[in-house]
């Protein structure tokens, strides 16, 4: 009887899972369930100054996360992003300081070579065949080294330049902020409809109206809760309205285009991508390049949040990993073919929750590893499980 | 023993009704010689049948009439004009589709998107972009898979929205049939369709193979299964160690006299 009963749920979670926004649904539940515990045990986490820091924790990460989501859906892992975004970081640092560049150009010429890098990297990994574990393993290891290289004997350069600081510190009015989310949901809103209308004159299967409804008023909660709790304390971020675009941007990319469809299309199977006729040595460097783009937008980010740019702050394993990881906890499979960039973004956010409430708890942060540990190995699981059974291989 | 035979073989000419004809097809891997000079052709409105032993040369035949492979010698002709089919986007040019025995499905697409995949359709009004980064107009996506399901008759198929995952063996042989046919094609060619599928499934598959028929493809079929071949085929070309044995007409021979040609050959060669 209760083996039945579970049997439904899982069978209900997955056909869930299937629909446009279902997938967002396992990674929401656990941001919550996160949330919930740390809003009862700590209740200074629930409020809209810890939120404000909490979205600034997680943008690097997030950033870093939406650009491996790229490489992850091809069935590829990029281990150099993060050591990449320290390079890029240490770029615009120098360009600056040491050569009188002004932001923006510094910024240019950094995600530039942010591009280069990994194009680099994804051009090895396609057209000589080597794995892609190897290379970017190479270029985790060669990045830190030009990274130090870059920033030379110092160790660490100050950034204070009035543009890059700008991308962390400027917040929109309230008003500002309202009429951005007012503006959002309205054009969301008039998509989804037009959507549904067109489906109907082209005599098309239709969403039904609980999904169809239910959307625009989850997408709308979900703005107005977001742009209330920031109001309540200092605006709306540029940065998290730039990410926010720049995912969305990407977003777009991968599930409305010849070029997002071919990416998913390798990421599933190869060969059949190879048979119709894709260039898929081309995507597979392209793909490395966006990772580039947003790590060295990462890089910036960083530079921005610390004012200042050093080795510890992007070298080694925790910004990869937690980027890695928000990616995984985010439902993207690691062995490509399915997954979101706005998932990793939520995965970010509960990697960011994390760390923002054991902090607050005063855990040690050997409590801290582990609990990340144990989050990660969760949602693989739910992956797992939620995907045995429902006809993929993987 | 060769009287049901009724196209000589050779490097005789062509039969006039021919769409698509394939001479004297040469075909070497390394020191191997799996085509010595194929002669094979296939009518429009027919199912033509490819049969042989393991090693015979039938998947290297198709492989090359689809363009996967490049031939070491030897000419092919379309409604009597030489066409080149060096690459698939040859083949595909002239209209030759080839569902491969492992279908090439990506099952963590829906089926629309299987149906298009390679050839999106874009919307219009979106030129100052790159073509790989204009969006895609799904509902003319959906629409035309919806169309080319409909043409098989896949009546089981619930929603074109469904994940390939998620589907049966013979509906996603429908859906790989229903790709090659949804692309223009005049020449579908079929490896293996009912390997490894049920009874209830091969029904499916044989169905859309005859619907195809139906609709004036040139339908090129191989497979082992004698039962499966008497029933949708009207010619079977039979092939043994990379050479022509005899093509008989489906009506006026047995399963017996195929299965001697595959494996002794005919009389005259038999040692």
């Amino acid at each position: 009887m209760s083996a039945e009963i579970s049997l439904t749920i899982v069978d209900r979670f997955r056909a869930l899972r299937e629909t446009r926004f279902g997938s967002f649904v396992p990674v929401l539940l656990a941001l919550i369930a996160i949330w919930a515990y740390f809003g009862i045990t700590e209740p200074v986490f629930l409020s809209p100054r810890n939120f404000y820091n909490l979205f600034m924790q997680s943008a690097v990460v997030g950033t870093l996360a939406v650009g491996i989501t790229m490489v992850l859906l091809l069935g590829d892992i990029d281990l150099s992003a993060a050591a990449n975004s320290g390079v890029c970081a240490a770029i615009v640092a120098v360009l600056i300081a040491n050569f009188g560049f002004s932001g923006p150009v510094a910024c240019l010429v950094a995600i530039l070579a942010g591009i280069v890098l990994s194009a680099g990297q994804g051009a090895l990994v396609a057209y000589v065949g080597i794995p892609s574990f190897v290379v970017t393993l190479a270029g985790l290891l060669g990045f830190q080294g030009l990274m130090l290289k870059v920033l030379g004997q110092h160790g660490a350069i100050n950034v204070s330049d009035e543009f890059v600081r700008g991308l962390t510190k400027i917040t929109f009015s309230p008003e500002l902020g309202w009429a951005i989310a007012v503006a959002a949901i309205a054009a969301f809103t008039f998509f989804t409809l037009r959507r549904q209308s067109r489906r109907r004159s082209a005599s098309l299967e239709l969403e039904s109206p609980g999904a169809l409804y239910g959307q625009i008023v989850f997408f709308s909660a979900l703005l107005v809760g977001a742009v209330a709790t920031l109001n309540a304390y200092r605006g709306v971020p540029l940065l998290v309205v730039l990410l926010v675009a720049l995912t969305g941007l990407l977003g777009w990319v991968t599930t409305s285009t010849p070029f997002g469809r071919s990416i998913f299309a390798v990421g599933g199977n190869q060969e059949s991508a190879r048979r119709v006729g894709m260039n898929v040595k081309r995507i597979r460097v392209a793909a490395f390049g966006i990772v580039g783009m947003m790590a060295a937008v990462g890089g910036i980010v960083g530079a921005s949040r610390y004012a200042s740019v050093s080795f510890n702050a992007f070298a080694g394993g925790p910004l990869l990993l937690e980027a890695i990881g928000a990616a995984v906890i985010g439902g993207t499979s690691l062995f490509g073919g399915r997954g979101s960039v706005w998932n990793a973004i939520l995965g970010a956010l509960v990697i960011g929750s994390l760390g923002n409430g054991l902090d607050l708890s005063g855990a040690s942060a050997a409590d801290k590893l582990m609990f990340s540990g144990a989050i990660l190995l969760l949602a693989v699981a739910i992956d797992a499980i939620s995907r045995s059974g429902s006809g993929q291989s993987r | 023993m060769t009287s049901a035979v009724t196209n000589t073989v050779g490097p005789g000419a062509p039969s006039p009704s021919a769409h698509l004809t394939a001479s004297g097809i040469k075909k070497r891997f390394g020191g191997v010689e799996a085509l010595r000079g194929v002669d094979f052709d296939v009518r429009r409105g027919e199912v033509m049948a490819l049969v042989g032993d393991n090693g015979a040369g039938k998947s290297t035949l198709m492989k090359a009439l689809a363009g996967a492979h490049t031939t070491d010698g030897g000419t092919f002709h379309l409604d009597g004009r030489e066409v080149i089919l060096n690459t698939p986007h040859d083949a595909a040019e002239q209209g030759i589709q080839i569902v491969y025995q492992d279908l090439a499905l990506c099952e963590n697409l829906d089926v629309s998107a299987n149906l298009s995949l390679g050839d999106e359709p874009t919307k219009s009004g979106w030129w100052f972009l790159p073509h790989q980064l204009r969006p895609i107009d799904d509902l003319e996506m959906e629409r035309k898979a919806r169309a080319a399901i409909d043409k098989l008759q896949v009546r089981t198929l619930q929603s074109v929205r469904a994940k390939v995952g998620g589907l049966s063996g013979g509906q996603r042989q429908a859906i790989a049939i229903a790709r090659a046919v949804g692309a223009d094609s005049t020449v579908v060619l079929l490896d293996e369709p009912t390997a490894a599928l049920g009874v209830a499934q091969t029904r499916q598959v044989l169905d859309a193979v005859i619907r195809l028929r139906d609709t004036n493809h040139a339908v090129v079929y191989i497979s082992h299964n004698m039962r499966d071949i008497f029933e949708v085929s009207d010619r079977i070309t039979v092939l043994r160690h990379g050479s022509n044995v005899a093509v008989y007409e489906t009506s006026q021979t047995t399963p017996d006299e195929i299965v001697v040609a595959m494996t002794r050959g005919l009389d005259t060669e038999a040692t």
